[in-house]
């Protein structure tokens, strides 16, 4: 079964990931890297991406004529998207054990970050 | 340069989806089906997903030990991914025409439901996050 774990943050949260000293990002990756080594060992690993700060972020409508209407502000509140995994596991609990491993990921002074991850299923069409 | 382009919306929002005529269903996965193919015969595109209903959504997190915490009580206001596209593109306006497109999928009565899509960038690699 297909899951995808969602990493999402607020504007002031990802300030607070650029406050981060290098070390501290470069531990983080380190964690996020040797998990998706192991995702790919254990056959589980589809995909992962991140994505670019939420400053970059648009928000498109389509007019009448299907010209794009875009814009950029969006309230204090908005969760952005921050990057996502695609795993292929046996059930939701090996999903959620997975999500469990990311939010650990060292953070800060070497704590655990404990970000939510969301996790959802894939539809099926 | 490549793009992520979000349809996402609060859980009123997939409540009011299900409540859709089969007809408008049918409606809106044709148009779905027809941008993926316009997509892929552009050449623009990378990979495209649908994620399951908000009521199957839940929140983990790590306990003391790692061990996964669960959560699958959200906020009125939360917004749900729905689904995305990701496209390579030349350039950011590129990718707003293609929003456009997706927001233009067809809603009840047949009018197009003009459902925001939002799009950003996607990163290549950890080099640009500056590592």
């Amino acid at each position: 079964m297909k899951y995808i774990l969602l990493m999402s943050g607020t504007r002031a949260g990802v300030e607070g990931y650029h406050a981060w000293s290098k070390q501290d990002i470069e531990a983080h990756m380190a964690v996020l890297q040797r998990i998706n080594k192991d995702l790919t060992a254990f056959g589980e690993f589809v995909a992962t991406q991140g994505l670019a700060e939420p400053s970059e972020a648009k928000v498109v409508r389509g007019e009448k004529n299907g010209v794009p209407v875009t814009d950029g502000i969006f309230p204090e509140s908005k969760e952005f998207l921050l990057g996502y995994w695609i795993v292929d596991v046996a059930n939701a609990e090996r999903a959620y054990a997975i999500a469990g491993q990311i939010s650990a990921a060292r953070g800060p002074g070497g704590k655990p970050t404990n970000m939510p991850i969301e996790v959802r299923q894939f539809a099926t069409l | 340069m490549k793009y992520i382009l979000m349809m996402t919306g609060k859980k009123s929002d997939f409540e009011g989806y299900a409540r859709w005529s089969k007809e408008e269903l049918q409606a809106n996965v044709a148009f779905m089906r027809a941008f993926s193919k316009e997509l892929k015969d552009s050449g623009v595109f990378v990979s495209t997903e649908g994620l399951g209903w908000p009521t199957e959504a839940k929140l983990v997190r790590a306990g003391k030990n790692g061990e996964p915490i669960t959560d699958g009580v959200f906020a009125e206001s939360k917004e749900f991914l729905a689904g995305y596209w990701i496209i390579d593109v030349e350039s950011p306006e590129q990718a707003y025409k293609f929003a456009a497109r997706a927001s233009q999928a067809p809603g009840p009565g047949g009018k197009p439901a003009n459902i925001p899509i939002e799009v950003r960038p996607v990163l290549s690699g950890h080099a640009d996050l500056g590592l």
